[in-house]
This record gives C-alpha cells, sequence and structure tokens, in this order.
C-alpha cells in the first residue's frame, strides 16, 4: 500500500470531522447519513452484477443521547484511526474495542464490539476508505491458498516472496488481511477452486489436486472472509483465472457461493471490491444427490425456508439455480460434501471434479 | 341510614323512646350502653369526639349567623382528668337556647331538616357534655357573650340523668374579651394517646374551611390555622323531601299529618320538585299499580283490514262484519224506537271502528257520548240500564264471548284450528315481541294460550283489567304450557319482552285516585303511592340545600396546609341517592414537602367535617384503593390499594343525609351513586395530576438529556477542533435546537461612539411562544422599536419586549445604546427547561 493510499484515507477521515464543525458552526445538529445496512436495502446492480445498497440512509444525529453518543465515539475513533495512520500502526477490531477503555472520556467508550465494528463499517462507507486503509483487521481468518501461484507479499518485517505449493507446509499460504499488499510474480493455475470445508480441502491436498489439475485450491472456511474474497477477485481480475466454488448441498452453502459471487449484506458497499461475478458454483448440486445416490440429510424446516427465500433472491433468479433449487424442494434432502466419501476417498478427484468442471468448461 | 334517620324524625327521639321502654334505665345507663356508637368509647377517643362535636357546632353557629368562625381549642391538663376548651365567636347563647343546646340529648334544631349541616343527629355536642360530667362528676362551665351586651353571662350546667334534663346550677355575670361568641368548657377522664387523630381533625377541619381561623392549644403544643379567604359557605335553604327518597313508613306518617285532601295535592304540597304535571304521571302510575290497565283489543274493523295478512289462517276465520256490532248493540236496546236505536248503534259501532284498538272503559266513554247524541237529536233518553247493556253486547262482542256457541269457540280455541280475534291481537304481540328465531307455529299457540287466559280472566273481570304482575302471571303460566307442551325455552327474557309489548298497548284506567283519608291506614295502597313515586321520572332535587366548598376553596384549603408542588381539584354537579341531593368533590396535592415515604394520606369529609376513625370502613377510601393510579402516573404497588408517593387525596360528600356506616359519624357508607360520584371526582382531579406528571416527566427528560447532551457535544465539539486542528466551535445554536429550545441570543456591534444591540429570539420548539423579555440596560437605549418600551428605574433602562414567536420562526429586537452600557437579559414565559440565552 502506498503512502498516498494512507494520506487519502486520513483526509478522508479529517474531513469527516470537518463535517461535524461546520454543521456546529452552522447552528445545525451534527449528523451523517449512512446507508441502512439491512437485507431491506440491499440492491441487486445489473451492471456490476453485484450487491449494492439501495436508498435507504439511517441517520445518526447528535437530536438524541444515543445519537449523540454515537457521533462522540466516531470522532474519537476518528482521532484514534488518525493518528495510527500518522504513526503507520495497524490494530485488531478487537483492539478497537479495548483501546477504547483507554479514551478519557466514558460516554465514548464502546459497550460492546458490535459498536464498535459497526462504527468502522459507518466510517468505511462514509468516508469511501476501506478499514483496510484505515489499518483496521479483523482477526484472522485462516483462510489459505494452494496451488502454483508465486507471490511477494509486504510483511511489517519486509517483503516476502513465497511460492503457494513449493514454500509452504500441507497448511498452505495463510492469506493476509489485507491482500492488496500482495504483488502476484508468476501463476501457473488453470483455475481457481474454493472450497467451503477444511476436510474437503485437506483431501483435495492430499489427493494432489492442486498439481494434478493446476489448481489453486483456495479454502473459505464457510462464509469468506473480506480477505479471501478480494484475493479471489484480484486472482479472478488480474490473472484471468477462472472461479469455481464447491460447498455442501444446502441452502447455506448456496449462500457461501452468492457471497462470493456477488457481494454479501455487512459490506454491500464493497462488492464491487470483493464479489467475482463470474464465480461458478461446481455444486455439490441437488441434481448430484440423485445422481450419484450421495449419503443425504432430510431438509428441515429453516432449510425450506431459506431455499423458498432464494427462489425469490435475485442472485439465484437464473435457470439454473430455479431448477436446482425446486429439485431439492422436491427430494427434500440434503447432502455434505464430504458425503461423496461414500463412493471411495479418491471418487471426488478422480470422477466428481473431473466432471463437474468439464461440464462447466473449465478443463 | 335512610330508613333509620327519617323515621326518627317523626319519633320523640331514640333515647326517650329507648327509655320509655325500659323505665328503670337512666339516660346514664342509655349513654354508657351506647357510648361506642356515639365516639366515646375511650378516654383518648372520648377527647377527639368531644372536640370535634364543640367545634362542629362553633363553625355552625358562626357560619349561621354570617361571621367567619374563629375558633380557639385549648386542652389543659387538670388533676386526674383532662379540661378542654372550645371557644367561637358565634352570635352567643341566651340562657333559654343554651340548656337545650348543650345539655339534652338528642336536641337539635337540624334533626328534621333537609339541608346541609355538620351535625345531622343532635347527639354531639350534648353527648360530650354528659360524657365529661359522668367521668369528671364536674359541670359543663359556659360563658356567653351576645354581640353588642356589655357582659358576658357565664352558667354550669349539669344534666339530670334521671329525666335526661339539664339543669343551670350557677349563673352569674362576668367579663370576656371576646365581643361575641360562646366558650364552653369540659372537664373529663381522657388522655392524649389519640393525639394523631386530633391534630388530623383539626388540620383537616382547616383544609374543608379555609374561611375559618383555628388555634389549638395542647400543653406542650401550640397550632394555628390561618383562613385563607373570607368568603363564607354560601347559605343552605331547607327543602321537602324528594319523592324518590322517601320510604313507606315516612310517607303513611305524612299521610297522617298533610292538610291536603287529594294525593295530587298531597304529593305537590309535601314533595319538592312535584308540579301538577309530575303529580298526575305519580297518579296515572299509581292506577297501573293499584287498579292495573285495561286490555285494548282491536276493533273488528281493523281486524278485517290486517288479518289477511296471514294468509294460511284467514279463510279459517269466522267471517265478520261491521254489522255485528251494530247488530250487538240493536239486539240490547229495547223500547227506545227503531229509529233512535239505529242511530245508537250506529254511531257505537262507528265510533268503536274507528279506533286503533279499544278498552273497556274508552268503550264507556263512547256509548256516553252515542248516548247523550242521540238523546239530542231523537228525544229518547238513554238511561244507564241502556248504556250498561250497550257496553256489555259491544264489549262481550268485541272479545268473542257475545254468546254461548262463541263462548265455546273461546274456550276451545286451543283444540281448534278456529280463531279469535283476541288470539289474533295476541299473536301480532307476541310475535313482535319475541325473536324471529322462534317458530311460526309456536307463536301462535302461545298467542291462543294467552287468549285462553284473557278468557278465563273475563269470568272475574269481564273488563280484562290486569296489573303488570298479574300479566307477567299469565305470561309465565302460558310460557310454562308452551314449554311443557312444545319443547322450546321461552326464556325470562322473552317472557319480558312480551308483558312489555302487552302492556305497552294496554290502558290506564281513569278511576280517581282515593283520597288522602282513604290512602291514610292502607299499607298496600300506600306501598303502590311510594312505587308510583319511585317509577316516575322526577328532575333531581334542588341543590340549595347543599353548600359545597368549590373547586378553588379546595385548592386554597389544600394550599393553605400543605406545601406541595401541585393541587388539583374537582367539584361534580349534585347527583340524588335515596331522595337526598349530594355533592362530591375531591382534592388532590402532590409533591413539594409531602411525605415521599409510604402512601398517599387519604383525608375523607362528610359536610365539611373531617372523617378520623374507622377510615378502612369508608367507601371513600374504598374508591381511593379501586381506582388505577398507575393509570394517573402515580405509583400503586400490585396496581390496587393506596396509591404511594408524595401525594394526599381529600373527599367531601355534602349531602342533606350524608349516609354513614354507624351513628358515631366515622365512615360513609357504601352507597353505589355516591360511590361513584366519588370515583368521578376523584378521577377528574387526577386527570389534571396526571398531566402534570407527564409534563413534569417530560420537562425531567428533557434538563436529563439536556445534562447529558450538555456534557456529550462539548466534549466532541473540542474533539472535532483537536482533530481538524481548528478553534472551538461555537455549539450554543446547535444545542437549542436539538433541545427544540427558545433561543434568545444578544449581539452587540460597535458602531461609532454608540452600540448596535440586537436580541435575536429563534423558537425552535414544535410550539408557538409567547415571551416576555427584558432587557436590563445601563444606559439609555435609543432607536426602539415600535413593539418594545424602555422605562427607567434608578438609572438602569428596563428595556420590554414581548414577541409571539411561531414554532421555527425567529424575530429580532434592534435598538442602539451608548458605548459603555452593561446589558442583563430576563426571559419569562418559557419553562427555563426550554430556554437558551446567550449574552
Amino acid at each position: 500500500m502506498s503512502a498516498d493510499n494512507e494520506q487519502d484515507a486520513r483526509e478522508q477521515l479529517i474531513d469527516l470531522a470537518a463535517q461535524f464543525y461546520d454543521q456546529f458552526e452552522l447552528g445545525e445538529i451534527p449528523h451523517m447519513s449512512v446507508p441502512t445496512r439491512t437485507k431491506n436495502n440491499i440492491e441487486y446492480d445489473e451492471e456490476s452484477n453485484v450487491w449494492v445498497y439501495g436508498d435507504r440512509e439511517s441517520t445518526r444525529s447528535a437530536n438524541s443521547v444515543r445519537g449523540a453518543r454515537k457521533l462522540l465515539k466516531a470522532v474519537y475513533t476518528i482521532d484514534f484511526l488518525a493518528d495510527q495512520l500518522d504513526e503507520d500502526r495497524s490494530s485488531t477490531l478487537r483492539e478497537l474495542y479495548y483501546l477504547s477503555e483507554s479514551w478519557d472520556n466514558e460516554e465514548a467508550q464502546f459497550t460492546s464490539q458490535d459498536e464498535s465494528n459497526s462504527l468502522i463499517e459507518d466510517l468505511e462507507i462514509v468516508s469511501g476508505v476501506t478499514r483496510e486503509d484505515f489499518h483496521m483487521r479483523p482477526e484472522e481468518s485462516g483462510a489459505t491458498i494452494m496451488g502454483p501461484l508465486y507471490l511477494r507479499e509486504q510483511t511489517r518485517r519486509g517483503e516476502r516472496e513465497i511460492h503457494c505449493q513449493e514454500d509452504v507446509g500441507e497448511g498452505g499460504y495463510q492469506i493476509p488481511n489485507n491482500p492488496d499488499t500482495i504483488d502476484f510474480l508468476d501463476c501457473d493455475a488453470d483455475f481457481i477452486l474454493a472450497v467451503e470445508t477444511g476436510g474437503m480441502r485437506d483431501r483435495l491436498v492430499e489427493n494432489g489436486f492442486d498439481e494434478e489439475y493446476n489448481a489453486l485450491v483456495v479454502h473459505l472456511k464457510g462464509q469468506p472472509a473480506r480477505a479471501t474474497r478480494r484475493i479471489t477477485k484480484r486472482l479472478h481480475d488480474e490473472l484471468d483465472l477462472p472461479v469455481t466454488v464447491f460447498t455442501d448441498g444446502d441452502p447455506w452453502s448456496y449462500r457461501i457461493y452468492g457471497s462470493v459471487a456477488y457481494g454479501s449484506i455487512k459490506s454491500a458497499h464493497l462488492s464491487e471490491y470483493l464479489a467475482t461475478p463470474e464465480a461458478q458454483f461446481i455444486g455439490i448440486q441437488p441434481a448430484d444427490i440423485v445422481e450419484y445416490e450421495l449419503p443425504t440429510d432430510p431438509l428441515s424446516d429453516s432449510d425450506k425456508n431459506a431455499l423458498e427465500s432464494e427462489l425469490s433472491d435475485p442472485r439465484f433468479q437464473t435457470d439454473y439455480w430455479e431448477e436446482q433449487i425446486e429439485l431439492q424442494l422436491e427430494i427434500e434432502k440434503k447432502s455434505e460434501q464430504q458425503s461423496l466419501a461414500s463412493r471411495g476417498l479418491d471418487f471426488v478427484t478422480d470422477t466428481y471434479l473431473p466432471e463437474r468442471l468439464d461440464e462447466m468448461g473449465v478443463i | 341510614m335512610t330508613s333509620f334517620q327519617s323515621t326518627l324524625g317523626e319519633e320523640p327521639g331514640i333515647a326517650e323512646e329507648l327509655a320509655e321502654s325500659q323505665q328503670a334505665i337512666s339516660i346514664a345507663e342509655f349513654f354508657e350502653k351506647n357510648k361506642h356508637m356515639l365516639g366515646f368509647d375511650s378516654g383518648a377517643r372520648g377527647l377527639v369526639t368531644a372536640v370535634k362535636e364543640a367545634v362542629d357546632n362553633a363553625l355552625d353557629a358562626a357560619e349561621e349567623a354570617g361571621i367567619l368562625p374563629d375558633i380557639y381549642v385549648e386542652i389543659q391538663e387538670a388533676g386526674d382528668y383532662y379540661r378542654l376548651i372550645v371557644e367561637d365567636n358565634g352570635p352567643g347563647l341566651t340562657k333559654e337556647s343554651l340548656p337545650k343546646v348543650f345539655g339534652k340529648l338528642l336536641y337539635g334544631s337540624r334533626f328534621h331538616a333537609r339541608e346541609q349541616s355538620r351535625g345531622q343527629q343532635g347527639i354531639g355536642i350534648s353527648a360530650a357534655v354528659l360524657y365529661s360530667q359522668l367521668t369528671s362528676g364536674k359541670p359543663a362551665k359556659i360563658t356567653s357573650r351576645t354581640e353588642g351586651s356589655d357582659e358576658a353571662q357565664y352558667f354550669e350546667l349539669i344534666v339530670d340523668t334521671d329525666d335526661n334534663e339539664p339543669e343551670i346550677s350557677v349563673e352569674e355575670t362576668t367579663t370576656w374579651d371576646r365581643p361575641h361568641g360562646t366558650r364552653i368548657e369540659l372537664e373529663m377522664e381522657a388522655n392524649m394517646r389519640a393525639r394523631q387523630q386530633l391534630h388530623d381533625y383539626i388540620k383537616h377541619t382547616a383544609v374543608v374551611n379555609p374561611h375559618a381561623r383555628l388555634e389549638l392549644r395542647e400543653p406542650q403544643a401550640h397550632f394555628k390555622f390561618e383562613r385563607a379567604t373570607d368568603q363564607l359557605p354560601e347559605e343552605t335553604e331547607e327543602i321537602r323531601p324528594h319523592p324518590h327518597g322517601v320510604e313507606l313508613g315516612t310517607v303513611m306518617k305524612m299521610l297522617t299529618a298533610t292538610d291536603s285532601q287529594t294525593v295530587s295535592g298531597f304529593l305537590q304540597e309535601e314533595f319538592t320538585r312535584v308540579g301538577k304535571k309530575t303529580a298526575d304521571s305519580i297518579i296515572d302510575a299509581f292506577r297501573d299499580r293499584h287498579y292495573g290497565r285495561e286490555m285494548r283489543w282491536r276493533p273488528p274493523a281493523v281486524h278485517e283490514s290486517t288479518e289477511p295478512r296471514s294468509a294460511d289462517t284467514s279463510s279459517e276465520q269466522h267471517p265478520r262484519e261491521d254489522g255485528d256490532l251494530e247488530a250487538a248493540v240493536t239486539d240490547a236496546t229495547a223500547n227506545k224506537g227503531a229509529d233512535a236505536t239505529a242511530a245508537f248503534a250506529e254511531a257505537i259501532a262507528g265510533a268503536v271502528d274507528d279506533r286503533d284498538r279499544i278498552a273497556h272503559h274508552e268503550l264507556l266513554a263512547i256509548v256516553d257520548s252515542a248516548a247523550e247524541t242521540v238523546e239530542e237529536e231523537h228525544g229518547t233518553t238513554f238511561g244507564d240500564t241502556v248504556r250498561e247493556n250497550a257496553v256489555d253486547a259491544v264489549w262481550l262482542t268485541l272479545i268473542d264471548e257475545l254468546s254461548e256457541e262463541s263462548d265455546e269457540v273461546a274456550t276451545d280455541a286451543e283444540t281448534t284450528t278456529d280463531e279469535s280475534r283476541l288470539v289474533g291481537d295476541l299473536y301480532e304481540l307476541v310475535d313482535e315481541a319475541t325473536s324471529t328465531r322462534k317458530d311460526d307455529e309456536i307463536v301462535r299457540a302461545f298467542a291462543q294460550r294467552l287468549a285462553g287466559k284473557f278468557a278465563d280472566a273475563a269470568d272475574d273481570d269481564v273488563r280484562h283489567r290486569v296489573t303488570r304482575d298479574e300479566l307477567r302471571g299469565y305470561v309465565d303460566r302460558v310460557a310454562e304450557l308452551t314449554e311443557e307442551y312444545d319443547d322450546v325455552a321461552f326464556g325470562d327474557t322473552a317472557r319480558e319482552n312480551v308483558v312489555e309489548e302487552i302492556w305497552d298497548v294496554m290502558a290506564t284506567v281513569p278511576d280517581d285516585p282515593p283520597l288522602v283519608r282513604e290512602l291514610n291506614g292502607d299499607r298496600d295502597a300506600t306501598s303502590d303511592l311510594v312505587d308510583a313515586m319511585r317509577a316516575t321520572d322526577i328532575m333531581a332535587p334542588p341543590t340549595r340545600c347543599l353548600a359545597p366548598i368549590s373547586a378553588d376553596l379546595i385548592e386554597a384549603g389544600l394550599e393553605k396546609e400543605f406545601d406541595a408542588d401541585f393541587y388539583a381539584s374537582a367539584t361534580r354537579d349534585a347527583e340524588v341517592s335515596g331522595g337526598d341531593p349530594f355533592i362530591v368533590e375531591a382534592g388532590i396535592a402532590y409533591g413539594g414537602e409531602l411525605e415521599a415515604e409510604g402512601s398517599a394520606d387519604v383525608m375523607r369529609f362528610a359536610n365539611r367535617v373531617p372523617l378520623v376513625y374507622q377510615r378502612g370502613a369508608c367507601a371513600t377510601t374504598d374508591v381511593v384503593k379501586d381506582i388505577g393510579w398507575r393509570n394517573y402516573g402515580l405509583d400503586q404497588p400490585g396496581g390496587s390499594g393506596l396509591p404511594n408517593g408524595p401525594a394526599v387525596v381529600m373527599v367531601h360528600v355534602a349531602s342533606t343525609n350524608v349516609p354513614f356506616t354507624s351513628e358515631s359519624k366515622d365512615a360513609v357508607a357504601n352507597v353505589p351513586e355516591i360511590e361513584d360520584e366519588i370515583e368521578l371526582a376523584i378521577r377528574e382531579a387526577a386527570r389534571d395530576l396526571k398531566s402534570y406528571l407527564n409534563k413534569r416527566r417530560s420537562m425531567q427528560k428533557r434538563r436529563k438529556k439536556q445534562n447529558v447532551l450538555g456534557k456529550i457535544l462539548p466534549e466532541m465539539a473540542e474533539k472535532v477542533a483537536e482533530v481538524t486542528g481548528r478553534e472551538e466551535p461555537d455549539i450554543d445554536d446547535a444545542i437549542a435546537r436539538i433541545m427544540n429550545n427558545v433561543l434568545v441570543e444578544r449581539q452587540v456591534e460597535a458602531n461609532g461612539d454608540s452600540q448596535s444591540v440586537s436580541v435575536v429570539v429563534e423558537n425552535n420548539s414544535g410550539t408557538n411562544e409567547s415571551l416576555e423579555i427584558t432587557d436590563i440596560v445601563s444606559a439609555e437605549p435609543t432607536a426602539l422599536p415600535d413593539d418594545a418600551t424602555a422605562v427607567e428605574m434608578d438609572g438602569e433602562w428596563f428595556v420590554k419586549w414581548e414577541p409571539d414567536i411561531s414554532s421555527d420562526d425567529e424575530a429580532t429586537l434592534e435598538y442602539e445604546v451608548p458605548d459603555d452600557a452593561t446589558f442583563d437579559l430576563d426571559v419569562k414565559g418559557v419553562e427555563t427547561e426550554k430556554l437558551t440565552v446567550k449574552q
């Protein structure tokens, strides 16, 4: 990250404080408007094929005691972030929460981490600067990459050049919190295979799938963290790698695919920066459950509701998804990725994935 | 209570009555046996009761003479006894009236009066005198001075307990510093354990008698209660009893005593709110009860026009024509000549057919008038016998009992399909009265049986005259038969509806009511009269016999005795209970120095007399406990019972006859009408309390918000200045706006030798605001606009400006002052919580 970017982030933050200053001077009630971050205010942007916030805004105004406290905290946080950028330090979201305890003003201290997290999101949205640029990071998500990729990461202890197959152990290369500090040096991969569960990721690595098919195996670890989604997008955009997503065969896993491909509610303001609309879904598809006669669990009521609501979800409004979801509602069954093991440990790497990837035109 | 009270009024007095029947018992024994009833059951209580009776008497004496009461109460320790002294500034007493007032038990000028007064039963002060005499053996010492007399009279008074006769044992003249008034000194066995009740009594008396000055001196303490108003309570007038409030026994006695001959005269003379019209209504109601009503049947002509509606039965109907009636009359009239007879018959038949319905007495009138008309035209005399015959003939035709054959038809009506007109008539009424769900056949069967009842009754009284109760008896019997034979429910409501429907078409009879002397002693008839009086709508009794304290004076009284933040009061309109008019008033004091811990105080008053004992037995307490005080912003543990918090609730019941639970007059009885009014009065006052508390809460909230924001915003401004590296911003305008406040700001600009001043008022609140702004300037202001004035006082100029500013608007006052002037802004008209002043 360049010094320009830092300077820019700092200026944006100070501009925000100056806005409050001007509001005071004009005799106005200090306030700050941010898009409402709820499901109802998420819109599908047809142009970029990702999820963005709609027109609804919530105003944080000093009109009420609550609002005034929020703004006071915002100003204290701005002060802290500006200092942090000045000193080129960084901190985690959780650290910010604890750090507020040290502020001289009790009214400005956070009462929960949700509060500080949400305030950082507010600041991101209002200033147009990502929290990575504020030098705020989440706890490590532990997501990894394994595959024929050679990269250079700027760490606090200098530059490191790493090959994601040769320089790493079986665990793979751990994705840093701010993947924008990475330069891609060389890549022999043909495609990206993003995998939901750790068990399946380990199976693929053990079976040497990355080597055999020149695949970059990205471990999502459930709902993927921002960094995982960001690096996936960069790999796709910069190295022109097709992205495939391999998850369990249930409605919640389809949403993992959705957030890789189209963005999530909490970070809809960053969808264009995080989402990869070209990502393709491998499975487990409901059709696979039928075709491979996989071991299943029955759908629970909440599973069914989730499927129903996906039917009306614009992300899944394609013939493909409608067909699959309706099929699943019909068979009332779901299967995990690892249920493929019922056909043998190599079935997934020898048969299932090659067949699916071939069908999808990836290999 | 009412009956006891009003019956008592006619008796020589309960004490004498009891003493007479038990000749060996002296008045002292009577007192001893009944002292709990009279409030003298213990030494502690006896003292309070004695004070209470003496003070009530004193207040009444002064008020009756139009004097603002000034009352002094002293309690001294006198050896083994206590000495009670009560002085008033009333008109004083003469030697003749004195023994009666203080000596004779159950003497009282107001014993029989329907007028609001403190003492109602004449037991009061004389009981205290007797109590002191019985316990200490000392006489009552009375000093009295009438207005204008040079000297005061001193008496010592003893009651002869054998014959309840007071005796003056000492009589001399003395000097006294009061120009007029009465002083009574009683020594009695007592103690001061009920001191709290005594204080309550005096304090509460001061609250409800804001026109009185009270002083209480005890061995160790001294209290003064000054008056809050010079306005005496309105004088009350005595009224006659109201017809709704008298009992049978009372009416019987009144009948014995009255000079009136007729019932109508009696009602108008002896009762309030009864004039000719009301008396007529009562007498009609009496007739209905005493004589019953007569059934009105439809004449044949009406039947023929209405009957075909029920097509299924019309074919089976006896063919009848108008001719029947004429024929009947003709048959019954003998020896009157063909023309006259025909004219007579035609006149009767015509008149009957013209009517929609006809009762027996109405037929009588028709026959009489027909007879007179024909007599005039034909010169033939139609005597009583002829007329009676004609009436009988027509009436029997009308009710289908003319001949033997038709008699059979009528009695067999239930078994044959034939129907008499009676059935048709009744069917119509019953059908109207019962719900549509009742099967038509059932209704018809019911009507047939009911017609049978009427037919049976004709054997006793051919006129079909029945009282409502008898009619109900018919309907009950018929309904039971219907339930038995037709197996359908015929419930109470349905029965009552049928009775109501039939009773409505029946006619009140024109019989003259009995004369007073006939009624006198006839218990049943008198009972009918009392019922009739109760059933008739009569205007509420006049309220000039009542003297409520009035809402304003209640507040004044509360303000005088309680240092609270808020006072509310309500006076209801007069209502009637048991013939006695009454008015309920309520007052509430809240906050301030009132005790915040524990439950609120309830002060109870009856006719301006505080009730200090038997709180739990009193209707007032019950009502206060039943009100959901949480709705009115007071704390109420468990949602019922006395509310908690710094509050005083007072209730005053003013009535010509307050119903007490006992003779000691400590608690108001649970009379529903009075309870309702108490509740409404309290709720009325409580509503004001609620809006006060709401406002106070919203102001508290505002203050809290202001406090928090007043801390947060400057800190935010400071931090913003720190982050942006600028001067600290001015946040007053923003705060005023946030608080929806009214911002008053003065700006001063140097303008050569002088200064231009502008006072800007910015109204950020949601309502229009009217402000009174005073800018106190140390030099003479010039160039003032027209709507502002400047007044000089001691070298300072008061610039007054009273702008009205609508919501979200602003106004500016501009003027000039010399260079060295100083200023001081004073703003009124806006709550301080809503005001921000910057100068």
